[in-house]
């Protein structure tokens, strides 16, 4: 995104942004939903960690949030798991507040705040979890859905961060909960153990449960979720699907070069003029030179909600694109955009 | 024993429409086992309609469990182990190692050993429940296990419960080393009656202190807590006169020990060697401590829950 000067059609990329609740302020939420946040707001001190949320989750959704650092993702967390109370608005779990859903064993969480206890081996732990939980699944087979049979025996205060990890997972899974909140579940692991992670929880979203995990890897976000909540400042800025999302932020690239032998304007500012009425355009950069302009024209990289209409009016308005290329914009691309977007319309 | 969930009435979760009812194929259960009541909505319905019976029951269960795995937690660390069982009696024997059984201390109407015996076996308990509750408290509040406990379907008391329990039950183990160490070693003899009514007020007085290290565990936090409770351990034990007679002591200092709760503490055990009841002031001094201490570990244990 280091190209991305000028940013059109922010508040475009705004305006879309709570979807389906709107209408539905009842202090209870939507009958049916596992989640449901009607206008929560709270502060810590001066700071407004999140401001006039409102969102409803439900069964068998799996739910990615994304934000900025200091976006109100832990807070959002805590509040939805009880651990904090708002300032005002409701939160509901399942139609109660949430310590009764986790006391009925609805909600399971995994906190990047939660520890372990110490001086106990794995299965101990694991064995503690299930007894405490009012649905509780075997040990046995909790410990084989985590992929910790192997070091159950092994004693919690020694184990690397990707297994400590997963013992947060099963210890999070012990029972048939309906809803499962994971933050940042899977740092700390490799490639390879974050697949494997997922694939883990991929078994619990195929029964049905809902999930609800925050996360700093888009490509997991985007892989994973049904939907993508993305905050900012306490502020729900978008919510959609992964493409929806992307959509919203100007889905594709495109790049091409014009050559100043086909273009009547050889300077740039008058022809990023000129391209700057090109329609569902959301960003636009002009660079001279570049490696197919042979230093004898300009290079163009744009960002579109509709690439067929953008790259139709290019010919209308009588240029002559080379080496045109049009690509799908990754979610952390598209997030870069939604989020950079707020930031220069609340600057 | 727990506001929060003893609410609950049995439609208080109107369950919402659940959408995984359809068992389709890729619905095999690959983790079956008796517990799993989510997959059939006849089950699901069963267990919803019955949950606020059964989430007493599984309180019950849960609180049981956790006592159980602090107990052998503590239990398995050997250093606790030692400080709070073995070293009270081996600090009996050499408090009270070169006096012989006639000499009396001061005006007490007891024996240089069985005046130690009870101040050690108490010092033991007080070892076990203070140190046991506010260092790992803090520290398990630090790491952020008991936020994760807080995620369970416990109560949040009852990880309090577990914790005073667990101290408990390591307590009584010292009590009874120093009572068998101060009849077999020192030959201190009492009645059946004064051994049981010994043991049972000094366990049951520790409660006073264990409440004590709850609010320590609450209110210290990181680094602060081995000193903090270091301070009140060495001060109360010391100056309670739990290591030596307060006879010794300069006259304000005495007067000021009397009301210390580890002086009643020691007192109780003292009047049972005498074949007295424990005496009212020292009891209603013990209640009036233990009050304080557990108003104030519960309202610390509060502030911690509406901040975490």
């Amino acid at each position: 995104m280091e190209h991305m000067t000028t940013t059109v059609n922010a508040a475009g990329a705004a305006a879309g942004t709570v979807t389906g609740s709107a209408g539905s302020a009842g202090s209870t939420g939507k009958s049916g939903s596992a989640v449901s946040f009607q206008q929560v707001s709270k502060a810590y001190g001066e700071v407004k960690a999140v401001d006039g949320l409102t969102l409803d989750l439900y069964p068998g959704e799996t739910v990615a949030l994304l934000g900025p650092n200091g976006a109100g993702k832990s807070s959002t967390l805590d509040l939805l798991l009880g651990l904090s109370r708002p300032d005002s608005g409701t939160v509901r779990v399942f139609g109660t507040s949430p310590r009764d859903a986790i006391a009925a064993g609805r909600l399971g969480a995994m906190l990047q705040s939660g520890g372990l206890m110490d001086e106990v081996t794995v299965r101990e732990l694991v064995g503690l979890a299930c007894e405490l939980h009012p649905r509780p699944h075997r040990v046995h087979d909790v410990l084989a859905a985590a992929g910790i049979t192997q070091i159950a025996d092994r004693k919690v205060n020694k184990l690397s961060g990707g297994q400590e990890q997963r013992v947060r997972f099963a210890v999070a899974t012990a029972g048939a909960n309906d809803l499962i909140v994971l933050d940042e579940p899977t740092t700390g692991m490799d490639v390879t153990a974050r697949q494997a992670f997922w694939a883990t929880m991929r078994e619990q979203t195929d029964q049905g449960r809902a999930v609800l995990f925050a996360t700093h890897y888009l490509e997991e976000a985007d892989a994973i979720a049904d939907r993508v909540l993305v905050l900012h400042r306490g502020r729900l800025l978008a919510d959609g699907t992964a493409a929806e999302i992307k959509t919203r932020a100007g889905a594709r690239k495109v790049s091409f070069d014009l050559l100043d032998a086909d273009t009547q304007e050889v300077a740039g500012p008058a022809l990023e003029q000129r391209l700057r009425q090109l329609p569902c355009l959301s960003a636009l950069t002009v660079s001279r030179g570049g490696s197919a302009a042979h230093n004898s024209g300009h290079t163009v990289r744009l960002q579109s909600t509709d690439a067929d209409a953008t790259v139709h009016a290019l010919y209308g308005l009588g240029f002559y694109p080379r080496n045109l290329e049009v690509a799908g914009l990754g979610l952390e691309q598209a997030f870069v955009a939604i989020t950079a977007a707020e930031e220069a319309r609340t600057a | 024993m727990n506001g929060a969930l003893d609410l609950d009435t049995p439609g208080s979760a109107p369950g919402p429409g659940r959408t995984d009812s359809a068992p389709g194929p890729g619905r095999t259960d690959s983790a079956p086992g008796p517990g799993r009541t989510d997959s059939a909505p006849g089950l699901d319905q069963r267990s919803r309609t019955s949950t606020g019976k059964e989430k007493r029951v599984t309180t019950h269960k849960g609180v049981g469990a956790l006592v159980r795995l602090e107990v052998r937690r503590a239990l398995r660390n050997k250093k606790f182990l030692f400080f709070s069982v073995i070293y009270p009696a081996l600090l009996f024997l050499i408090l009270a190692g070169g006096a012989d059984s006639t000499s009396e201390v001061g005006d007490s109407g007891l024996s240089m050993p069985a005046f130690m015996m009870v101040s050690m076996a108490s010092f033991g308990a007080l070892t076990a429940v203070l140190m046991g509750n506010s260092e790992r408290i803090a520290k398990e509040r630090e790491s952020g296990w008991v936020r994760q406990l807080r995620l369970t379907s416990l109560p949040g008391r009852g990880y309090v419960l577990a914790k005073t329990a667990s101290a408990a039950v390591v307590s009584l183990p010292s009590i009874v080393v120093v009572f068998v160490t101060g009849a077999v070693v020192k030959d201190v003899r009492l009645d059946a009656w004064q051994w049981l009514a010994l043991t049972g007020a000094i366990w049951a007085g520790s409660l006073c202190f264990a409440a004590l290290g709850v609010a320590v565990g609450y209110c210290a936090t990181g680094d602060a807590v081995r000193p903090v409770t270091m301070i009140l351990y060495f001060a109360l034990s010391l100056l309670g006169g739990l290591w030596m007679p307060t006879t010794t002591f300069p006259h304000w200092l005495q007067n000021l020990a009397e009301w210390l709760p580890t002086h009643a503490y020691a007192a109780l055990g003292r009047a049972i060697e005498l074949g007295d009841a424990p005496h009212a002031r020292d009891i209603v001094l013990l209640v009036a401590y233990f009050l304080a201490f557990a108003g104030g570990a519960a309202w610390l244990y509060r502030k911690d829950t509406l901040k975490a």
